[in-house]
């Protein structure tokens, strides 16, 4: 059917930004043709809270705090990223134990930021049990880091040098606990959603991203694996010693429809839930004794330094640029944010499709605005 | 023709399966709370509101120091050599006299940045979390209890702009 046949007049639409499904408060206007999206313009910066401006008027281990509340869904990999940088700005070097202790953290934050991403996608496009199976699950993470960090989501808990708290007794167990009885949800969750008809029809042949749109556009995370690349930065640039960890890289295969398309992403994450069950597995398997403040300084003052660092968080790659006046406060933390470079990308994918489409784009793609307005 | 009488037997079949599941689920036990006639315990590390035992309070000011958003205010004199000498649970001497520890919960992010640099442990963080007020100033927590006992001292006298 031509499309152009039926052309009439256009419409702007404003979508949010207060919506439920998008994920925040983003507001996109629509140039709309009857139901056929020819323009997405996004509109942020309704989040902004200032974190750069705020990172230098605190000190270094002050800055831990906002760094959890930028990307507030996987903050133990947000703050991963800030400590990473400032010890690879002052050469501090942290013993195994806490380096395990972070993986063990970050990847149990990667399930629970995975599983509302994929609880809340469910529910953009229809399907509501789904997301009260995720949310379940997520709450048994979240219980997990209350007991050990005091705090059900924003941790403050990997510190520059260290982490705020060892695990407490019986933790281990726990876990185990947890991780057995979370593989068959992982398998219930592709019967109850990831097969479906229906989520496949909105799904598999909507808003595709070509291998050279996501590298032109410097997509990253589950989005850039979904077009079918493997590339992790725990794979290509190993930090906390993820290169002493055995786990794939699932990629998207395209295997309904074509590649690149918004169940690719999805699966991804499904597949990306399973590794980090494997990764938690050998982390506490391997846990070292030690004491995880040993190299916690007691004044953080780096040498007048600038250091880029970058990590994988949940949502793609977190980069962190800090540079040091060789004083107690951060001179600059400029931050790189994974969701701001996918949501560049969005007007060139979602143009020409339906408004219906731009739901199951937006959810796809898994963005959280409290990451692109900072 | 074919496929789309395919597409309708996979999408219900699909969904029965899901039904299923559901189905199942009925028959487990139920993962909520009835939130306000139970209670659940939270661990002993939670991070909910902050406490001040004043009496063990040294004045130091690390917490000020520490707080990322500044929501804790406080004023301290020096003790007179005359007065009886005071001391911490631990045996910290107490050589000032904090005459204001405010608190703004309605500012604090609950980072627990404050609770580590105390040297007395009088600064803690509680699992106690129905504080909900009716009045944004009846956040502002007042811990201190004793009065300024010195002189307010004078205001400086401006220097002639000539002297600078």
């Amino acid at each position: 059917m031509q499309v152009e046949a039926y052309a009439g007049e256009e419409m702007v639409l404003n979508m949010g930004p207060q919506h439920p499904s998008t994920h925040g408060v983003l507001r996109l206007e629509l140039e709309t043709d009857g139901e056929i999206v020819r323009n997405v313009i996004p509109h942020i910066g309704y989040l902004h809270r200032c974190f750069e401006k705020h990172a230098e008027k605190v000190d270094y281990p002050g800055v831990i705090p906002f760094c959890d509340r930028m990307d507030y869904i996987a903050s133990m990999n947000n703050s991963l990223g800030y400590a990473l940088a400032v010890e690879k700005l002052m050469d501090l070097e942290v013993n195994e134990r806490v380096k395990t202790l972070r993986v063990l953290m970050a990847e149990l934050n990667r399930i629970a930021s995975h599983l509302l991403s994929v609880g809340t996608y469910a529910m953009d496009i229809g399907s509501f049990t789904p997301f009260l199976h995720c949310f379940r699950e997520r709450e048994k993470i979240l219980d997990l880091f209350e007991w050990l960090c005091g705090a059900r989501l924003l941790y403050n808990y990997n510190w520059v040098g260290g982490v705020s708290h060892d695990i407490p007794d019986g933790f281990e167990a726990k876990t185990r606990e947890f991780l057995g009885q979370f593989e068959p949800v992982i398998a219930e969750l592709d019967k109850l959603l990831s097969y479906n008809k229906i989520f496949l029809e909105r799904t598999a042949n909507v808003g595709i991203i070509s291998e050279e749109q996501a590298l032109s556009h410097n997509v990253t995370g589950p989005n850039l694996r979904g077009s079918g690349i493997a590339w992790d930065l725990r794979r290509e640039e190993p930090y906390c010693g993820y290169d002493t960890y055995d786990f794939e890289v699932p990629v998207g295969l395209g295997e309904y429809g074509p590649l690149g398309s918004c169940w690719d992403r999805y699966y991804v994450r499904v597949r990306e839930m399973e590794q980090s069950l494997g990764l938690i597995r050998q982390a506490l398997d391997r846990l070292p004794e030690g004491d995880v403040q040993e190299h916690i300084p007691r004044r953080v003052r780096p040498a007048k330094n600038e250091v880029y660092d970058r990590t994988e968080t949940p949502r793609g790659e977190l980069g962190y640029y800090v540079v040091s006046d060789g004083g107690l406060i951060p001179f600059r933390v400029k931050v790189k944010s994974p969701c701001f470079t996918v949501l560049s990308l969005l007007p060139a994918i979602a143009r020409g499709g339906m408004v219906a489409d731009i739901i199951a784009i937006i959810g796809s793609i898994d963005i959280v605005m409290g990451e692109i307005d900072r | 023709m074919k496929r789309y009488f395919k597409d309708i037997f996979q999408s219900i079949w699909t969904v029965l399966q899901g039904m299923k599941i559901t189905g199942n689920h009925l028959f487990t036990r139920s993962c909520t709370l009835q939130y306000p006639s139970v209670k659940w315990e939270l661990p002993e590390r939670s991070r909910m509101r902050l406490f001040n035992k004043i009496e063990d309070c040294i004045g130091c000011g690390q917490c000020v120091r520490a707080c990322p958003v500044d929501c804790i205010y406080m004023t301290t004199e020096k003790r007179a050599k005359q007065e009886p000498p005071l001391f911490a649970a631990d045996g910290t001497p107490i050589k000032l006299r904090v005459t204001q520890f405010d608190i703004d919960m309605s500012l604090c992010c609950y980072c627990n940045l404050c609770t580590y640099p105390c040297p007395t442990h009088c600064l803690v963080m509680t699992p106690e979390y129905e504080f909900a007020v009716q009045s944004k100033q009846d956040f502002l927590y007042r811990f201190a209890k004793e009065e300024p006992q010195a002189p307010p001292k004078p205001a400086p006298t401006p220097r002639p702009a000539a002297a600078r």
